[in-house]
């Protein structure tokens, strides 16, 4: 096996920023894929030119994935073309592994750990930090994981290759959405009545005490899923109501 | 009735099929019926890490799914039933398994020899062929990429010009 060294992971990891510098309908992200693997076919086919415009046109085509999980793609294909995997196989793997990089991006990234970002900024927002506090929070806490699942990922696709669904499967990346999606119903219902509360300006019950109370909701109800729920209704319901009555008041 | 979902699809499992029809239709197993799936284990390991935990994969050939089907369709657990090809859909049709069920033309994407008739169904003279086999096992088909898109039936599908 002709082995890629640590410089050609690290340029696979930053032309994987690009993998949609060129998403269209036709083949969405398949140019980017092709982009991103050129520092390991041109390493791979360096004595064979000829090899390496038929390996970089054939990764070209149709692929799709969840951008920072195209890594494990782009580290398992490299695997493969190392190892001189036959091109039907390998496009039977692209065809397979479009799916699981999806579904898990999905529910993790932008279904999960965006918003949570998002709200958890703002939450430190309302409760007074500056502008610049919250974007620099939400920034780096996001693009922590961001960048982190991109590491991930071509460390684990380099690893095992074609036999990547195995570990894909036993990984806890798959149970995390669910663990993040109390936390995520937390940071809403606290946010909500805060939020009414800093519209509707000064009352009674100060900022802090509504917030306490929406946490101290929301931290009951963890590890209860449907009081959960109900408590985040709750919240919105409680947030919406202090937001008509502070409203109407001012006008 | 507890085949819920009958689809020709080239992506095989994949969001539209689990969030797009599963969320609708509350899904306990998808089976992908596919001669070649059926004997490769990591191809199988790579559509199962796509589905969240509660929802079962199997991967049942053509033969076994004959005997399969009636089986699934007596059941309690709700399923849906994937091919990745018209003619795949159509060997079970014709071993009678899918006489209750309708077929649903969900996705064939662009290939050579294929021509657009929708954006999400690209067909060859030889899918062609394999829908109007399709039509004389009796079996009921339609085209219809996710549940709010409009369903077109059969017959009105092979009457589309290709472009």
């Amino acid at each position: 096996m002709a082995a890629l060294g640590r410089t050609v992971r690290l340029r696979l990891l930053l032309r994987s920023l690009l993998v949609q510098g060129s998403w269209n309908y036709r083949t969405m992200q398949g140019a980017g894929l092709g982009f991103a693997l050129i520092p390991a076919l041109t390493r791979l086919y360096r004595d064979d030119p000829e090899a390496l415009g038929e390996a970089l046109r054939s990764h070209s085509g149709f692929f799709n994935a969840h951008p920072y999980l195209s890594t494990v793609a782009l580290a398992a294909l490299a695997r493969m073309e190392s190892e001189r995997t036959g091109a039907e196989q390998v496009e039977r793997f692209k065809r397979a592994i479009v799916s699981p990089l999806g579904s898990l991006g999905d529910r993790l990234v932008w279904a999960r750990w965006r918003p949570l970002c998002a709200l958890l900024a703002f939450l430190i927002f309302l409760l007074g930090a500056p502008w610049w506090v919250a974007v620099g929070v939400f920034l780096t806490s996001y693009n922590a994981i961001h960048i982190g699942l991109r590491i991930w990922g071509l460390r684990l696709g380099w690893r095992e290759g074609r036999e990547v669904g195995h570990a894909l499967m036993g990984s806890p990346l798959r149970r995390l959405p669910d663990r993040l999606t109390i936390p995520l119903a937390v940071v809403s219902g606290a946010v909500v009545p805060l939020m009414a509360l800093t519209l509707g300006g000064a009352v009674d019950v100060g900022p802090l005490s509504t917030i306490g109370i929406a946490l101290a909701l929301a931290v009951a109800g963890y590890g209860r899923p449907g009081l959960a729920n109900r408590l985040a209704v709750l919240g919105l319901v409680v947030g919406s109501l202090a937001f008509v009555l502070l409203g109407s008041s001012l006008w | 009735m507890p085949i819920l979902l009958c689809r020709v699809d080239d992506r095989l499992i994949h969001g539209q099929v689990v969030v797009g029809w599963g969320a609708q239709l509350g899904l306990d197993f998808i089976a992908v019926i596919d001669d070649e799936l059926a004997q490769s284990d990591w191809e199988q390991d790579l559509y199962r890490a796509g589905l969240p935990n509660e929802v079962e994969a199997r991967f049942p050939s053509v033969e076994e799914a004959v005997r399969l089907i009636p089986e699934w369709a007596a059941n309690e657990a709700r399923g849906f039933v994937l091919t990745r090809d018209i003619l795949t859909m159509r060997r079970l049709a014709e071993q009678g398994v899918l006489s209750e069920i309708e077929v649903n033309l969900g996705g064939l994407h662009s290939a050579p020899g294929r021509q657009r008739v929708l954006p999400y169904l690209f067909l060859s003279d030889r899918d062609r062929a394999e829908l109007e086999r399709l039509r004389r096992a009796e079996v009921r088909v339609g085209a219809q990429d996710v549940p709010s898109a409009r369903r077109i039936d059969l017959d009105e599908l092979l009457e589309m010009k290709a472009s």
